[in-house]
Formats: structure tokens, sequence, C-alpha cells
């Protein structure tokens, strides 16, 4: 199975150094990886980024930073 | 007039009188926040911090609260809480891999069963997992017993793919669920992924999605409980699968 972790900057160097195969990470604050409460825009936004990562992604350790 | 150093029991029954002022470090201020007098999960990464450094994240804090009160914008305040939680885990952690796996995705997206997993704590209404045999935690409960959630294997939520948000339940002792409680999209995009496979940006939404407190033990879930999981998607022939850790 192909996989895309969806994670907040604050723990950035914490999944970076989990070597996944496929990283989001997100200006958001802890407690809310895809997004502030009702901002559906932005909450879009970041998980098509995950969907596009998960379809294009060449290879392992593949990060996409949003910050 | 006479202060006393702060206890053990005085944490617990904090009170302050003229009589008898306590006085507290600023080590166990800071600390405070994180499953002390004053917990506050938004917060609870001052305990990350240095003494210094968590003066000086009040200080610049107070500092900008004082140019918000005369233009409002709290982005400043935002940005700075966020800025803070970056510095407070910087750092690789304990869980470091030199190397990973690397699984293509085999097919377009818009051909493959795409399912979600959260260790945001949510479940549905009326499949509360109970832990510890307990009916009805509360948040509160929750986090104050943090410390058996850490001791015990996490119990898998299953979610089905058409459950509506208000038919969510979370709850989570390890970060304040105040924002997934008032849109479970922040944590547990369920809503979006099943526009997603309306719009058919995806093949199709899996039948269930799953959710775990991830304040657990994390060794059997490394070791059992997440490889059972994962069995449980490939015999679901779920072909790509959206992480979400809080």
């Amino acid at each position: 199975m192909a996989t895309v972790v969806i994670g907040v900057a604050a723990f950035r160097d914490r999944l970076a150094a989990m070597s996944l195969p496929r990283l989001v990470v997100t200006p958001q604050l802890m407690g809310r990886p895809v997004g502030a409460p009702n901002d559906k825009t932005r909450q879009r936004e970041i998980l098509l980024a995950a969907l596009d990562l998960l379809e294009n992604a060449q290879a392992g350790k593949a990060i996409v930073d949003l910050t | 007039m006479q202060t006393k150093k702060l206890n053990k029991e005085d944490r617990t029954q904090m009170t302050t009188s003229p009589e008898s002022p306590v006085s507290e470090s600023l080590a166990e201020f800071k600390n405070s926040f994180a499953y002390g007098t004053r917990t506050d999960l938004n917060f609870k990464f001052l305990k990350n911090l240095p003494d210094a450094d968590a003066a000086q994240f009040f200080q610049d804090l107070l500092h900008k609260l004082g140019d918000t009160l005369d233009d409002g914008d709290l982005t400043r305040v935002a940005d700075h809480v966020f800025a803070w939680q970056a510095k407070a885990y910087a750092g690789a952690g304990n869980w470091r891999y030199p190397d990973g796996p690397f699984t293509p995705l085999h097919k377009p997206l818009a051909a493959a069963k795409v399912a979600l997993l959260t260790s945001s704590g949510h479940f549905v209404a009326g499949d509360d997992p109970e832990p510890f045999g307990i009916k009805g935690m509360t948040q509160t409960e929750a986090m104050a017993r943090i410390d058996d959630f850490l001791k015990e294997e996490p119990v898998l939520s299953v979610i089905p793919r058409d459950t509506p948000a208000a038919q969510l339940r979370v709850r989570h002792g390890g970060y304040d669920i105040r924002s997934a409680q008032a849109d479970p999209n922040v944590a547990f995009p369920l809503a979006h992924l099943r526009d997603f496979a309306q719009e058919g940006r995806l093949g199709e939404l899996a039948a269930n999605a799953y959710s775990f407190v991830g304040a657990c033990a994390q060794t059997p879930l490394l070791k059992r409980t997440g490889p059972q999981w994962v069995k449980r998607l490939q015999a679901e022939a779920i072909d790509a699968v959206v992480l979400v850790p809080v």
C-alpha cells in the first residue's frame, strides 16, 4: 500500500527522521494538521497536496513542505 | 511576610491568601501546563523548553498581545505560538530510520481505493472504545489518565465512510481536542475524502476509516498492533492510505 503522512511543522524534524515514504508538512498549530477549523479551502489544499504526492512521488522520503 | 514553597499537596490544592502566599519557580510554572495544575495541552510544549526560553516565550507573547490590543490582528499571536511549538519539538526525536520502504501507487489515483487512518482519537457516537472499561470517559478524565494510556495498546475505532460529522466524537488525552471537536476535518478529514471520491479524484473511498488514540504504548503499536492493522487494510484491497498523526 502506498502511504502519505500529513503532519504539522512542529514535528517536521521528527517525521523526516523516520524516512517516511511521503510526507506533507503543514503550517498548522499542533492538533490541527489538516488545517484550521472550518477553513475548507485550506484543508482541501493540504489534502490535495497529499494525494498528489501519493500519485506522483517517485521515491521514498518525499517531502512537500507547505510552510 | 512569610512565603512557603510549593509542595506536592499544594500543587493539587493551590490556594493563595494574603496570609500564606505561595512561591513557584519559573520551571514549576512552565511545567504546570503539561499535565499539572494549569494543564493546557496547546501549551504543554513549554515543558520542553529551557527556563530562559520559556521566559522569552511569555515576554514576546505579552509584547505581541500589546500590539494586538491596538490593531486586533491575532495573526502575530498565532505565528508566535506556531514558532515556539516548532522550537520546542525541534530535533529528530527517538524514532530514527536512515531508510524506509516505498511502495509506488501502481494505478492512477482516480482508480485507487483510498483509506484514512488517524491518531486523533475519533470514534462514532455509540461506539466508544471505552478505555479501561470506562463508559463515557471525558476528555478531562483522559488527560488525567495519560500515563495509563501510554502503557496500553491502542484500540482501533472503525468509522464507516458515510459517517456525518455530527456522529463523530473525539477524545485524546495528548492534545487539545477543541479544534477537532469543532471540525473533525482538522485531523480526521473523512468528509473531504468523501467529496474527492464524488468528484472522481479517487477511485473509491474505503468502506471504513480508522482512528485511534496515538497516546499509547509505542513499542506494541510498532511491533504488534500496527502490523495487524496493516493486514486488515490489505484484506480490504486498499491501494493507498492517508495517515494523519496528531
